[in-house]
C-alpha cells in the first residue's frame, strides 16, 4: 500500500544514494597537496589538487588512470590529500551498473574522513572482509588508511589479533572503534554529506564529497550536469509556486479592491443626485448671469458683415442663411457671382476694429455660381446695440 | 518540508519533471494573463470612479458659492418684472403681432428651474417675414432685455424670393420667485 502525501513529507527527505564499496579493493596513499593561489584564478585550489592527484596516481599505479576508479579526500586549506584507487576489472559490470542511479559511489573508509576528531585520533572500521584504520595526526586530513583483511571465518581471538596487528607502530592518543557501517543520514541540502555510525558523526562538504566519488570522471561530469539541469528545473518549479503565492495575494488585493470599488459606487450613485441638483443651480445661475449681463447682438452682427456696407467690389456677395454660436460668432452661407469679391470680402471683414477672427470655409462652384460658408467671431463687447426704434 | 518536497522532485524522471515544471509554467502564465486582465479593468475603473468622486468633491465643495453666484445675479431683475412661461409666451405674441410679424408659432417652453430661480425657454419661429417686421421685433425684444433675451438667431433667405426670410429664435426669461 502506498504511503500517504502527508506521512512522506512528515517522514522528511530522504537520505541520498550512497554505495559504500570495500576498502579491500583500494590501495591508499597520503600524498602532499601544493596550492598556488596566483596560478588558481581565485579558486579554493581543488582543481589543482585534482591535477596532482591523478599525476601521483599515474606515476604511483602500474595502471593508467583510464583503468582505474579513483577518488581523493582533501579540504581547502591542507597541505595534503588522500589519494586511493581500485583495479577496474575488480569490479563487475553489474556491480557497476548500480552506480549509475547513485549520488555518491566511494570506498566505507572514505565515508568517515569527515568526522570532527581531535589530534592523533585513530578510528577502526570493521568490516567482514577487515578491519581498516584512518588514522589522523593533525589536521583534517587522515595523515594514513590501512586495511588489514580478516579471514570470514576468523574468531574473535583472531580479529583482535588483527586489531593489533593493525594499529602496531602508530602512536595514537584515542582510538575509536566503529562497530556498525557508516550510514547516509538525510539530505540538508546540498552543502554536505553526512554519515553516521554511533554517535561518531561524518560531515563531508559538497567539495570533499565530488573528489571522493571513485566513478569514472567523464561519466561524473556528464551526472552532475545532469543534476545541475534538475536543480534548474527544481528552481523554476519553486518560482512558479511562489508565483502562485503572488497571484494569490494578488486575488486577494483585487477582491478587497472589488469591495472598496463598490462602496465608493454606492457614495458616487449617492451623491450624484445631489451633485446633479447643485449643477444645474450652477446652470441657471451662469444663464442668469449671462442674461443679465451679455447680450446676444444677431442683427447688429448682420449689419456688421452686410458686404453692402462695407467699402470695395464685394456688392456681388449675399447671404442666404446666418446662424448664431455663442454670444460673438456669426456663421452665415454666402453666394456671389464673382469669385474673387470673396478674398476682398475677407479682408474687408478683418479690417474691422470689432472682428476677432474670419474664416471662409467650404468654397464650392457651380454654373458660375460660388458658394461658400462664413464664420465670423467678433470681440467681447465691440459691438454697440443699435438705437432703438422710437 | 521543502528538502523533502525537492527530494522528491529531484528523484521523478526527467520526463516527469519536465512535464510537472511545464503545466506549473502554463498554469502560471494562464493565470498570471486572467489576473492582469482584471486588475487592468479595475484600475480603469477605479481611476474613472476616483475622477467622478473627485468631481462631485468639488461641485459639493461649490455647493453655497453656487446659490451665491445665482443670488447676486438676481440683483440686477426685479421679481415682479421678471416672466413666467405663460406670461413669457404671451409677451411674445403681442410683440410679434405690434410688429407685424405673421405666420410664427412657438414650441412649448422648457423651464429649469431651482425653485427660487427659474428659466423659461422657448422657440419663436416665423416665416415669410420681411426683414423691417423682423427688426422691429428684434428691436421690441431688446427693450425688454434682460427680462427676455434672445440665447440664438437663426433666418434664412426664400430661395425664391430672396425679401422673404424664416427666422427662429430661442428666447429666454428669467423668473424670480417672489
Amino acid at each position: 500500500m502506498c504511503a500517504s502525501p502527508l506521512s512522506i513529507l512528515r517522514a522528511g527527505p530522504p537520505p541520498p544514494k550512497v554505495l559504500l564499496l570495500p576498502d579491500a579493493l583500494f590501495f591508499v596513499r597520503s600524498v602532499p597537496a601544493v596550492v598556488d593561489p596566483a596560478s588558481d584564478g581565485g579558486g579554493d585550489g581543488a582543481s589543482q589538487v585534482a591535477s596532482q592527484v591523478e599525476l601521483t596516481l599515474e606515476a604511483a599505479s602500474p595502471f593508467g588512470l583510464g583503468q582505474l576508479y579513483h577518488g581523493y579526500f582533501w579540504v581547502p586549506g591542507s597541505d595534503r590529500a588522500v589519494v586511493f584507487a581500485a583495479y577496474r576489472r575488480r569490479f563487475t559490470p553489474e556491480q557497476t551498473s548500480a552506480w549509475s542511479g547513485a549520488d555518491l559511489v566511494l570506498p566505507t573508509f572514505a565515508a568517515i574522513m569527515g568526522g570532527a576528531v581531535e589530534p592523533a585520533t585513530t578510528v577502526v572500521l570493521s568490516s567482514p572482509e577487515g578491519l581498516t584504520a584512518v588514522c589522523w595526526d593533525k589536521g583534517p586530513v587522515p595523515a594514513d588508511v590501512r586495511f588489514q583483511p580478516i579471514p570470514p571465518e576468523a574468531t574473535d581471538e583472531e580479529r583482535q589479533l588483527a586489531r593489533k596487528e593493525l594499529l602496531r607502530g602508530r602512536e595514537s592518543l584515542k582510538i575509536i572503534d566503529l562497530a556498525e557501517p557508516p550510514v547516509a543520514g538525510p539530505h540538508r541540502g546540498d552543502g554536505e554529506v553526512v554519515f553516521r555510525s554511533g554517535d561518531f558523526v561524518s560531515r563531508l562538504p559538497a567539495g570533499s564529497a565530488r573528489g571522493l566519488d571513485v566513478r569514472d570522471k567523464e561519466e561524473l561530469t556528464v551526472l552532475r550536469r545532469s543534476r545541475a539541469r534538475d536543480v534548474l528545473l527544481w528552481r523554476v518549479g519553486v518560482g512558479c509556486v511562489v508565483l502562485f503565492g503572488l497571484l494569490a495575494l494578488g486575488e486577494l488585493a483585487l477582491f478587497g479592491g472589488s469591495l472598496w470599488q463598490r462602496a465608493r459606487r454606492v457614495k458616487f450613485n449617492a451623491q450624484a443626485p445631489i451633485v446633479a441638483g447643485i449643477m444645474t443651480r450652477q446652470e441657471i445661475a451662469d444663464r442668469i448671469n449671462d442674461l443679465s449681463t451679455k447680450r446676444l447682438l444677431p442683427f447688429e452682427m448682420l449689419r456688421a458683415v452686410n458686404p453692402k456696407n462695407l467699402s470695395g467690389p464685394q456688392a456681388s456677395i449675399f447671404f442666404t442663411r446666418a446662424l448664431t454660436t455663442g454670444l460673438y460668432t456669426l456663421t452665415a452661407e454666402a453666394q456671389t457671382l464673382n469669385a474673387g469679391d470673396i478674398k476682398t470680402y475677407q479682408n474687408g471683414l478683418e479690417a474691422l476694429p470689432a472682428c476677432a477672427s474670419v474664416v471662409i470655409k467650404n468654397q464650392q462652384s457651380r454654373d458660375n455660381l460660388v458658394t461658400f460658408t462664413l464664420v465670423v467671431t467678433f470681440k467681447p463687447e465691440a459691438l454697440k446695440p443699435m438705437a432703438p426704434a422710437p | 518540508m521543502i528538502r523533502t518536497l525537492r527530494a522528491l522532485f529531484l528523484s521523478r524522471l526527467l520526463r516527469e519533471k519536465v512535464l510537472l515544471v511545464a503545466l506549473a509554467l502554463v498554469a502560471a502564465a494562464l493565470w498570471l494573463s486572467n489576473l492582469a486582465g482584471r486588475t487592468a479593468v479595475f484600475l480603469v475603473e477605479e481611476r474613472h470612479t476616483t475622477a467622478s468622486l473627485a468631481d462631485q468633491a468639488r461641485w459639493l465643495a461649490h455647493r453655497n458659492s453656487v446659490d451665491k453666484v445665482a443670488q447676486d445675479a438676481a440683483r440686477a431683475f426685479k421679481p415682479e418684472q421678471t416672466l413666467d412661461s405663460t406670461r413669457l409666451l404671451a409677451a411674445i405674441q403681442d410683440l410679434a403681432t405690434s410688429s407685424g410679424l405673421h405666420n410664427s408659432y412657438t414650441a412649448q417652453p422648457e423651464d429649469a428651474s431651482t425653485g427660487q430661480f427659474s428659466v423659461h425657454t422657448l422657440l419663436f419661429t416665423v416665416n415669410k417675414a420681411d426683414y423691417p417686421s423682423l427688426l422691429t421685433f428684434y428691436q421690441a425684444l431688446q427693450k425688454r432685455a434682460p427680462y427676455i433675451a434672445i440665447e440664438q438667431l437663426s433666418v434664412m433667405a426664400d430661395k425664391a424670393n430672396p425679401n422673404s426670410l424664416t427666422a427662429a429664435m430661442k428666447i429666454s426669461s428669467v423668473e424670480i420667485a417672489r
